[in-house]
């Protein structure tokens, strides 16, 4: 009681002293608003990387026909890929639960009855709806016997079905790819857009075999998706597969690959990509502001003692201990930071408003940034405090009151 | 009740030492009022600080009803200093932007059970000194007398044993001086006991008691027979402003 009687008495000075108030907790707010900025942006990208990693899948590989170090454009020029790769990933590659090989095309048009889309055209064996956990949501999905009879069967994304059906029923109705009449077997799930900007249900999926002497005439693959069985295994397996496809294309570094090897790892750095650079500069801004915050609500305190020195005198003549001058001027202290951080929270709540509204950095809000506030407040005004605290409390009474 | 016993105080160590109360017996009893003169640097603030307990003697033992004060440390003084100690101050110390209200509640703050009726007596003690309509007011809105008499409800609120006032009057002009004379007086009546340090031989006629401090020591300690009336004194200030 006697403590919250004294501690009021720290309060009541604040208020009287607005500005001065104001310019002690100003780094503290900045501080604590960078801070939350940061934390936002942080556990924004943690997000989108976890829903990329998710969709890409945790224990996926994608071995990627073509060089190069980045994601695709992939380069459909190379044809070296092909589907005994597939059978030899099978064969020597131990831990691996689906081994899935694709042949594609990105730009194909897709007609039926006068309307025309460009369409991405995968040929999958019928293994390609698990690897992708990519299912039929109506009607089926490419299944064994369609690959082994080269089957004129395809199933679409939502995207093809409301361009070319609108509110009809596609299933059992036709498209035509490349002038072969496909029919519709199955409607695929809605996956929505790309971590790249695409748009992934702008789809048509059909059997690998139909694809690659139908429709598109070629005896390479596109792409082999290969799904492990231990996620912890993935850099290794992922080597494993390298040094496979070394020996088999006749590849010796440092010559290049021909092909490209992308797993969950590559998609996860991919999509942290700037905002590392960001939040070093922003934790950077966070201390500094913090420091020179608690710098500048030192010596605001320790002017403010010396201009005090009378009313702490009196204090100490009606009954005020050393200790009660420490807990003031310490209450003083820590009610600016805390002051300093309900404004910060407030300013960087604002900011990652801002920031969602105009900028494509992914931000989340969470109770995390509050808690760490609260700590750095608690730290800034303790450590800060403490020295005009202590030299008001080292005021000898008859001194303080000469 | 208090008694102090060859009182000495010397500031700085060694070369610097520089004795100011060099051996002050002195027997105040309950309920006196005393009046402490001498000329600046004589000692006279520095034998008030030691008996107000915001100072430690050097040497000697001071008894404060009954309890050696000269072995308490800082805490227990300052516990002292707010149940049994009144301050007055020549300068006033209220805190500027506080209502007189506020200012005469500050001891209790400090006190180890804050009083539920502290408000009530902050009013009480502020009417007793004639201020009951400005208790609202901040220091700044009020005059210098009633400043100072503000100051004076605050040293009673705590219901202190001892007043001690240092140069009460030596900001105020004649008749502010007189009328916070007259309340010393009443207080006195009171049966409350009165320290009053001032260099001001009019001022100290109303006291009892009066000892005049020389070179750190005690020159004189004397008996007032006819203490001056400081309510008469008011009245015939107020015939004569009347008159002119």
């Amino acid at each position: 009681m006697r403590l919250l009687r004294i501690s009021q008495e720290g309060a009541r000075a604040l208020s009287a002293h607005k500005l001065r108030t104001f310019f002690m907790l100003a780094g503290t707010m900045a501080g604590i608003a960078a801070l939350m900025v940061i934390m936002a942006v942080g556990k924004g990208t943690e997000r989108k990387v976890m829903k990329q990693v998710n969709n890409f899948g945790p224990r996926a590989i994608m071995l990627i026909a073509g060089g190069g170090r980045d994601l695709p454009p992939p380069d459909m020029t190379v044809t070296t890929l092909r589907l005994e790769d597939t059978d030899a990933v099978r064969r020597e590659i131990d831990g691996i639960e689906i081994v899935s090989p694709m042949a594609w095309s990105f730009r194909m048009g897709v007609r039926r009855e006068g309307k025309q889309y460009q369409a991405v055209v995968w040929g999958v064996e019928p293994n390609w709806h698990d690897a992708w956990n990519w299912h039929a949501r109506e009607g089926d999905g490419i299944a064994a016997e369609d690959v082994a009879t080269l089957a004129r069967v395809c199933v679409i994304g939502k995207t093809i079905r409301r361009e070319l059906f609108g509110d009809e029923d596609p299933v059992g109705d036709h498209i035509y790819l490349n002038n072969v009449r496909l029919t519709v077997k199955g409607v695929l799930e809605e996956r929505g857009a790309s971590p790249m900007g695409g748009d992934f249900d702008n789809r048509v999926v059909l059997p690998i075999t139909t694809a690659m002497r139908r429709v598109m005439n070629i005896e390479h693959l596109g792409a082999i998706r290969i799904i492990v069985k231990d996620p912890s295994r993935l850099r290794e397996q992922t080597e494993a597969i390298r040094a496979l496809l070394h020996e088999r294309h006749h590849i010796t570094p440092p010559q290049e690959d021909d092909f490209r090897l992308v797993t969950a790892l590559v998609i996860a750095e991919l999509a942290r990509g700037t905002s590392r650079t960001l939040t070093i500069l922003l934790t950077a801004l966070a201390a500094l502001s913090l420091v020179v915050g608690g710098v500048v609500l030192m010596n605001i305190l320790l002017i403010s003692v010396s201009e005090r020195k009378r009313e702490i005198g009196l204090r100490r003549a009606v009954g005020a201990t050393r200790r009660d001058i420490l807990a003031q001027f310490l209450t003083e202290s820590l009610a600016v930071t805390f002051l300093g951080m309900a404004l910060g929270c407030a300013l960087g709540l604002g900011l990652c408003a801002i920031i969602r509204g105009v900028s494509p950095l992914p931000v989340a809000v969470s109770w995390e940034p509050f808690a760490l506030a609260a700590v750095f407040a608690f730290l800034v005004g303790t450590v800060f405090g403490v020295q005009p605290a202590r030299k008001a409390a080292a005021l000898k009474p008859v001194e303080a009151l000469r | 009740m208090i008694e102090l016993q060859e009182i000495t105080k010397t500031y700085g160590e060694g070369a610097v030492a520089t004795p100011v109360l060099k051996g002050i017996s002195l027997r105040i009893e309950k309920g006196e009022y005393i009046a402490i003169m001498g000329t600046s640097g004589t000692g006279k603030s520095t034998l008030m600080n030691v008996l107000g307990c915001l100072d430690k003697a050097t040497g000697g033992r001071y008894l404060l009803d009954g309890g050696d004060v000269s072995s308490l440390d800082d805490e227990a003084l300052s516990h002292l200093r707010n149940r049994k100690v009144g301050f007055v101050f020549q300068q006033f110390n209220l805190l500027e932007r506080a209502s007189a209200l506020k200012n005469v509640l500050l001891p209790l703050i400090y006190a180890a059970e804050y009083p539920a009726d502290a408000d009530k007596r902050a009013e009480k003690a502020l009417t007793a000194v004639g201020l009951a309509e400005r208790m609202r007011y901040r220091p700044g809105e009020l005059s210098g007398g009633e400043q100072q008499r503000v100051a004076i409800a605050r040293a009673l609120i705590t219901d202190p044993e001892v007043i001690l006032a240092d140069e009460p009057t030596g900001n105020l002009d004649r008749r502010s001086g007189l009328e916070v004379v007259a309340i010393f007086k009443r207080l006195h009546r009171d049966g409350r006991t009165i320290i009053l340090v001032t260099h001001d031989e009019a001022v100290a006629e109303h006291a009892d008691r009066i000892i005049v401090l020389k070179d750190g020591r005690i020159a004189e300690d004397r008996r007032v027979a006819q203490p001056r009336d400081a309510e008469a004194e008011l009245r015939d200030l107020d015939e004569k402003e009347a008159g002119q």
